[in-house]
């Protein structure tokens, strides 16, 4: 464990080596590096693990804010949780300050944990109700045995003035204070030990949206004043777009798109990006945007597609060559058709059901006929495609699930479905973006949107 | 960021005792009264506390001969020497780690400035404090030391046991109930010539008013500790005290389990007659009677007058509220054998309570350790658990118990004949009763092990026990409370029925479900009160620990108040607007 340790272990580093640091954009803070982390399911007989974070790389540079946006459930909060020792990493690395920290333990852990904290997203449950607010925002500082205890307790009123609160307040409980103010006491707790990486996770989704712009102006001026790196989650994308230098776009535990915030709000590169974008409110009405609509859920951690995460529901994703020219609906009807067949062939069967597939009787899918007319029931299909899709509805009759996924795939798979595109630059201003459509070969997300 | 010392009060609580010491100083003189009536009791309680120490430490300290005489005779001289050195060293392993728990509360590591590693710190911790435990241990063993501080002690036990005879207020010396009454009518031997039962009277009278006295000083202690020396103006806990305060029947409950709280400690005075004398040896202690005969007072030992009280039916009966022809005042009658059944009862008490608490306590304990522990750590420790207590769930209780209490009885293990069997009953109940209490707050525990609280302790670091201790157990601790004092009763009502059925608590140790089964021929009799008396006992004191626990209940579950819970947090604190 290198220098970095014993210092932050003898002095608090809040000085001027600090702020000249946080200046100097650019020098790495955190390296993270093909970082995985899978739940084991709570089936203690085997079964998929959750594909929480699912191979991430990224950086994050000393003073700034990255934001990491998706819908919930995409492992924004794991890959969060994750960077601060709070989940295992399955796979990968993480670097801090040049330090790999998925592998420490015991009391180099400890000491670590000094320099990354937390502020968690429900006020209500991330402080205890038993606790006075001095013995909440304190306890670090008395798991780690900072100085003397009244020099500990002076440290605590400092900083509970400086996030805006009293320091009458140290011997009130929680219930006494509002949301607001409950994170706030949350954001002394997390400074207390004065780290230099802070995880943000959703810290202003639960409060009320007069008290938002507070706590998120009250988060940047401690930036400045301290010169704390920030990782920011969020599923609002017009908070992030507020407060993020930079802004990661998470889809089922990957990263598809990294880069300048400004930049990628205003030309983004991925194909989820735009629909992500498209969902947020047009501020002014005059100007004519196309929305996109994503059909469905996203799909299973446990179960990601093969090839890209995105693949189930994207608006452009690519199409075989010899239906380059199909119509834009039988296309998503076809598309909306597999991953139901998908979605069924994964659905968790009884045992009851279990036994009868057993005697070779079909329990899914029962209603093959309306879903065929539900899909494509107004369409004009080709001959073609016609006689695909009545070839897998046989096969779904006849209780062959994995047959009819396997020929609708052979027929209609494209580089999509087969390949997991990887991150490549896009514009000019270190932004990147994970999509196949960025190949030349291809018209490019924007075209096709 | 100034340092801004003194500008807020930050003082402990002596400081702030030593500014305003008025309310504290009024308060500890009272309790010091109250004391110094009861000066001997609490001598002779310190000196009984103390001989079960002195007992335990000796038998711990024999263990490493005990172990070495049992292994030198399978395996040899040699096989013993070594049995007793890793006896005595498992053994002070074992106190380095109370000592270093209770005592040590920094790294003595971190204070030398040793550079370990992880794993090595711990043992070197522990090895540095078991070696100062062991020096320690011979030092008094091998120098004057021990024979010095035996000295002392010596010195000290003395010293309380002349305090011990002092005559305390309660006592039944204060008192005197006993005596003879003459053809005239007045009565000799008793407390200003009253009579028996109105001596009793007041005896009982001032002994539950010096017991609520007591209570309420404490009350008042809490009082003043919080008006005028505690830092936070109003804490969470204010406002459970206040919901139990409204609650009637949770208020019902404690006093009734308080009136038989005191009852079980105050049984010597409480009593008519001794449990010497009544209980334990009758034919050895005399009573003083006019003799209409012989027209002169006469003594016979208690043995033999009890033959003339029976209550056995019929005309053979003393019933409540009455004389025997020996002039003895029984509250409650006699029983069967003729011996006063109030102080059967007052005994009895004792004996339902501490075993009843013994066994609430060890199950406790347990269910509060593993359910801490599976809501942490989860995964398989959790369904280790959950598979043990199905299993034990899954047994007839009581069956369970009547046959491990037959089989250690039979066989006359030790443990057996401690407190006549008591603590062995206790033992079984908790062994069979914690997969109860577990399951009962898995649910709470495993929801504030997902708080985030927990996690936030995580994350800079906090230890598993201390997170465990600090953050989960005070949100299960009330449900403890409500299970415990729920099960509690169940435990009384076991401990009967066991009696009831012949087993569990031997004579001459009075125990209420013997009683009733004892009595049972009689109920429908002139002497229905033999074992009704006990039955209703049981019923009361079960049915008030039930509604002590609905009370708790009631006052941590801030749901069953929302409205009253608003108002209390409506003094929320201003400025800092967030
Ligand atoms: S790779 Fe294909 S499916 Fe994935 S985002 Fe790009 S176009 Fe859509």
């Amino acid at each position: 464990m290198s220098q970095h340790m014993s210092e932050s272990e003898s002095e608090p580093r809040r000085d001027a080596d600090r702020r000249v640091s946080s200046d100097q954009h650019g020098e790495t803070l955190i390296e993270v590096d093909d970082l995985k982390t899978y739940y084991e399911g709570n089936d203690f007989f085997g079964g998929q693990p959750v594909k929480a974070v699912d191979g991430v790389n990224f950086e994050i540079a000393r003073g700034e804010t990255l934001g990491l946006v998706g819908e919930s459930g995409c492992g924004k909060t794991t890959l969060g949780r994750t960077l601060i020792r709070l989940e295992e990493a399955t796979d990968g690395e993480v670097r801090y300050d040049g330090t790999e920290v998925t592998s420490l333990s015991g009391s180099d852990l400890k000491q670590w944990r000094r320099n990354a904290q937390m502020v968690f997203q429900d006020p209500q449950s991330s402080l205890n109700d038993r606790m006075t607010i001095g013995e909440i925002v304190r306890e670090p500082l008395d798991v780690h045995d900072w100085k003397t205890p009244r020099e500990r307790r002076e440290h605590v009123r400092d900083l509970l003035e400086t996030v805006g609160l009293q320091k009458e307040h140290y011997y009130r409980y929680p219930h006494q204070f509002s949301g607001g103010q409950r994170q706030r006491i949350g954001i002394a707790r997390a400074l207390a030990l004065e780290p230099e990486f802070v995880v943000l996770d959703e810290p202003v989704s639960a409060l009320d949206v007069s008290v938002q712009a507070k706590v998120l102006n009250l988060l940047e001026d401690l930036q400045d004043e301290f010169g704390l790196t920030y990782l920011f989650i969020a599923h609002d994308l017009s908070v992030v777009r507020h407060i993020c230098d930079r802004v990661a776009v998470m889809y089922l535990g990957n990263i598809l798109e990294i880069g300048p915030t400004e930049e990628l709000f205003e030309n983004p590169a991925n194909p989820y990006t735009h629909a992500l974008l498209s969902a947020i409110p047009e501020p002014d009405p005059t100007v004519d945007r196309d929305r996109i609509i994503l059909n469905g859920t996203p799909p299973s951690p446990r179960d990601p597609p093969s090839g890209c995460p995105f693949s189930t529901r994207c608006p452009a994703k690519i199409r075989p060559e010899e239906y380059a020219d199909m119509d834009d609906d039988v296309w998503e009807a076809i598309n909306l058709f597999r991953v139901l067949l998908d979605e069924r062939a994964r659905a968790d069967l009884s045992i009851r059901d279990r036994v009868r597939e057993f005697r070779g009787k079909n329990v899914r899918f029962d209603e093959i006929t309306e879903v065929r007319s539900e899909l494509f029931g107004d369409l004009d299909l080709s001959a073609d495609v016609e006689r695909h899709v009545d070839q897998a509805q046989e096969y779904v009759e006849a209780g062959e699930f994995d047959r009819a996924r396997e020929y609708l795939a052979e027929e209609f798979d494209s580089i999509c479905d087969r390949e997991a595109p990887s991150l490549c630059t896009v514009g000019d201003a270190g932004r990147s973006s994970a999509c196949h459509r960025h190949d030349d070969e291809y018209a490019s997300p924007d075209e096709e949107l | 960021m100034m340092s801004v010392e003194n500008e807020f009060d930050d003082k402990t609580l002596r400081e702030r005792i030593a500014e305003n010491p008025r309310p504290a100083m009024l308060w500890v003189a009272g309790l010091v009264v109250l004391m110094a009536l009861e000066l001997g009791s609490i001598a002779a309680a310190v000196l009984r506390v103390g001989s079960v120490v002195k007992f335990a430490i000796g038998g711990i300290a024999n263990t490493p001969s005990w172990m070495a005489g049992f292994v030198s005779e399978s395996l040899g001289s040699i096989g013993g020497t070594i049995a007793y050195g890793l006896t005595a060293l498992a053994l002070l392993v074992i106190a380095a780690i109370v000592v270093k728990w209770l005592f040590v509360p920094f790294s003595i590591v971190d204070r030398l400035g040793l550079e370990l590693g992880v794993g090595k710190a711990d043992v070197v911790e522990r090895a540095i404090v078991t070696a100062v435990v062991g020096v320690v241990t011979l030092l008094f063993v091998a120098t004057p030391l021990g024979a010095a501080v035996d000295a002392v002690i010596g010195a000290l036990t003395q010293g309380l046991e002349s305090i011990s005879s002092l005559q305390t207020l309660t006592s039944r010396e204060t008192i005197p109930n006993q005596g003879y009454q003459l053809p005239d009518g007045s009565w000799e031997g008793t407390w200003l010539g009253l009579s028996p039962a109105m001596a009793w009277g007041a005896r009982v009278l001032l002994i539950y008013a010096y017991a609520f006295g007591l209570l309420a000083w404490f009350w008042r202690g809490y009082n003043v500790f919080r008006n005028h020396y505690r830092e936070a103006d109003w804490t969470p806990r204010d406002d459970s005290v206040n919901r139990f305060r409204n609650h009637y029947w949770g208020v019902f409950g404690f006093v009734v389990v308080f009136v038989f709280v005191v009852m079980a400690l105050w049984a010597p005075a409480l009593s008519p007659v001794t449990a010497e004398a009544n209980l334990y040896s009758p034919y050895e202690h005399e009573v003083q009677y006019y003799d209409e005969e012989i027209e002169d007072v006469a003594s016979i030992p208690h043995g033999e007058a009890n033959l003339e009280t029976r209550s056995v039916g019929g005309d053979s009966n003393v019933g409540l509220m009455s004389y025997d022809k020996y002039d003895r005042f029984h509250p409650a009658g006699t029983n069967q054998d003729g011996k006063d059944l109030f102080t059967f009862l007052a005994y009895g008490s004792q004996v339902s309570l501490v075993i009843g608490l013994l066994a609430t306590g060890l199950m406790t304990l347990v269910a509060t350790a593993l359910a801490l522990m599976t809501a942490y750590y989860k995964g398989l420790l959790d369904l280790l658990t959950v598979v043990v207590s199905d299993s034990i769930i899954s047994l007839p209780r009581l069956l369970v118990v009547l046959l491990l209490s037959v089989v250690f009885m039979e066989a006359n293990h030790p443990i057996a004949t401690i407190y006549d069997g008591g603590l062995l009953l206790a033992l079984i109940f908790a062994a069979t009763g914690w997969p109860l209490l577990w399951r009962a707050v898995r649910g709470p525990a495993l929801q504030v092990a997902e708080e985030e609280w927990v996690d936030a302790a995580r994350s800079y670091g906090q230890s598993p026990v201390e997170t465990m201790k600090k953050h989960m157990s005070p949100y299960i601790a009330g449900y403890m409370l409500v299970y415990a004092s729920m099960t509690l009763g169940g435990v009384i009502i076991g401990v009967a029925a066991l009696s009831f059925l012949g087993f569990g608590v031997q004579p001459p140790t009075p125990e209420w479900g013997r009683a009733v089964y004892e009595g049972r021929p009689y109920v429908p009799t002139s002497s229905w009160h033999t074992a009704t008396i006990p039955g209703l006992m049981v019923v009361f004191l079960v049915t008030a620990f039930n509604a002590l626990g609905d009370g708790i209940r009631d006052a941590i579950d801030p749901e069953s108040d929302a409205s009253g819970d608003e108002a209390g947090t409506s003094a929320a604190a201003s400025g800092g607007g967030g």
